[in-house]
């Protein structure tokens, strides 16, 4: 697919606004893809938590305090089966590779 | 993944971006106004991520008769007696204080879909650019003969709906004389909360161990065996509640005789027990039912699986457990959950002229307590099919726990405890 440099150069601008505020980047400008970043990130909410910031006192696994390069990394060898677990190897196979690089953007930081 | 070929192809699906709220330039004056009917799993979490999405340029009113939020999920803890209803409940104080949402503590009786108007039993006329319905479920006490009536004198429970008749159930089991029978029925699938009436009979069974060991649970199920983690809960049966469980399936229960406390079948004797839980079957919400968006057999409400926009009326949304489920989907909080994150990101989307995501996706996870602290789980994960126009479960993805396990107890209350948080916090 031919992609523009203008596009690139807006996507990218856009990244790196979400990846500079992490995950509770709400105060950036509304557009097509923030609104769906983050409602695709937040199908992880349920069980992590809003943005990926669980509950105080809560042992589920924090994943706001991982790299983007962690969690996407997690996401795939969970999604392989060179990661066990009890539920997240299971819901990881489910995830399209786009989709794991759109989460681990929203909801890792730099 | 060729990040080039990402790139484009976000680019393609969303066109060109617009790096400002053309919704508050357009309507720096009136905002959209977005009102919710119901605040429970769906309701409120949509209401929540529709300010959240929109960075607060859409006006969201959230209508709910109840005070506070009470969850369903592990409400089967209190019916055992392993937890307090307090530990189940949540304040809605969260979305007005820290989310903007106006919230109306009152119940909607009506909905006007041409004046795009719903009315309340208190008497206010709210009117809407987008709504939501989010009722949850009706019980169907006219199905079972008798029923409407033993339920209302407290002779039978349903406490499918947790709140007041949790409580209620837990006491009447704890009142029971030892050598007592406790029966619970359950319906014909669909309902809500598939493995809900098993792990009921593990919680029920637990206590009878644990407190009256010379009495049972004996469940009467309409379905031909357990709907949801058959073998799990069976297995569990087996190794920890030898004698305690009698399960009986392909028994559907007709009749409910309040005054000697008796079970009338379709084909079997009849039975007396002590403590009756009987659920009924189950539909869409009322409100969706009489408002004929129940599309479905009068009984559940179709909709867009991309927006959840109705299919019988434009501009009206039903999500959670009202719908008519895609295959494979279960009718569960966690995915009433997600179900409000689809369609509030769709409605943010379609009131600022943006294109709507063409392929969301949806999980679910549900986690049942075999015991006070060892639990097993399904998951499940569901990708909308363009071609089928609906939501279909990944092969190869989601599954079973192998065995109960302690750990899966504590990341059940870490989910409870999140989501929660992320429904109304």
């Amino acid at each position: 697919m031919y992609v523009t440099r203008k596009a690139v150069g807006f996507i990218v601008a856009s990244g790196a606004l979400w990846m500079g505020a992490n995950a509770g980047a709400l105060a950036n400008d509304l557009s097509a893809e923030r609104v769906y970043h983050l409602s695709l990130a937040a199908t992880c909410a349920n069980c992590h938590g809003t943005n990926g910031v669980s509950v105080a006192g809560n042992r589920m696994p924090k994943i706001n305090e991982l790299t983007h390069d962690q969690i996407a990394q997690m996401l795939r060898q969970y999604k392989s089966g060179e990661k066990t677990g009890t539920i997240m190897p299971q819901l990881a196979k489910g995830y399209t590779e786009e989709q794991i690089d759109i989460i681990a953007k929203v909801l890792g930081h730099n | 993944m060729n990040r080039r070929l990402f790139l484009g192809q976000s680019a393609a699906l969303f066109g060109t971006s617009v790096g400002i709220n053309k919704l508050a330039l357009a309507s720096s004056t009136t905002k959209a106004q977005v009102v919710i009917v119901g605040a429970g799993y769906g309701g409120a979490t949509a209401a929540k991520y529709i300010r959240m999405l929109s960075n607060n340029s859409i006006a969201v009113t959230l209508i709910e008769p109840n005070a506070d939020f009470i969850s369903c999920p592990l409400s089967n803890l209190v019916v055992g007696g392993e937890e307090k209803i307090g530990a189940l409940t949540t304040s809605y104080n969260g979305l007005p204080d820290k989310y903007g949402v106006n919230m109306i503590k009152d119940m909607v009786t009506a909905v006007d879909t041409g004046k795009k108007t719903v009315t309340t039993a208190g008497g206010n006329t709210v009117a809407y650019d987008k709504l939501i319905l989010a009722p949850g479920i009706t019980m169907n006490m006219a199905s079972i003969e008798g029923l409407a009536q033993a339920n209302a004198d407290g002779v039978t429970l349903q406490a499918w709906k947790a709140g007041p008749e949790t409580v209620a159930l837990h006491q009447q089991i704890a009142d029971m004389p030892d050598g007592g029978i406790v029966a619970l029925t359950i319906p014909l699938a669909p309902y809500r909360c598939p493995p809900g009436p098993y792990e009921r009979t593990c919680q029920i069974a637990n206590y009878l161990k644990n407190n009256k060991p010379k009495s049972k649970i004996v469940v009467f199920d309409s379905n031909d065996d357990v709907t949801s983690k058959g073998k799990l809960f069976k297995q569990a049966w087996a190794d920890m509640y030898e004698g305690y469980i009698d399960y009986r399936p392909a028994h559907k229960v007709v009749a409910v005789d309040g005054k000697t406390r008796t079970l009338k079948f379709e084909f079997e004797d009849d039975f007396k027990a002590d403590v009756l839980n009987v659920i009924p079957t189950m539909g869409a919400g009322s409100l969706v039912v009489d408002s004929g968006i129940a599309n479905m057999n009068n009984r559940w409400a179709e909709v867009d699986f991309l927006n959840f926009e109705s299919t019988q009326a434009k501009d009206v949304h039903v999500i959670g457990d009202s719908i008519q489920v895609a295959p494979g989907m279960p009718k569960s909080g966690h995915m009433a959950n997600q179900h409000a994150k689809v369609a509030a990101a769709a409605i943010v989307a379609e009131l600022n002229d943006f294109p709507v995501n063409p392929q969301p996706v949806v999980t679910n996870t549900c986690y049942s307590f075999v015991n006070d602290r060892d639990v097993v789980h399904v998951a499940s994960v569901h990708q909308y099919n363009p071609e089928q126009k609906t939501f279909l479960s990944v092969k190869g993805a989601g599954g079973l726990s192998p065995e109960p396990s302690q750990i899966e107890g504590i990341y059940a209350w870490g989910w409870a405890k999140n989501i929660w948080f992320d429904t109304v916090g």
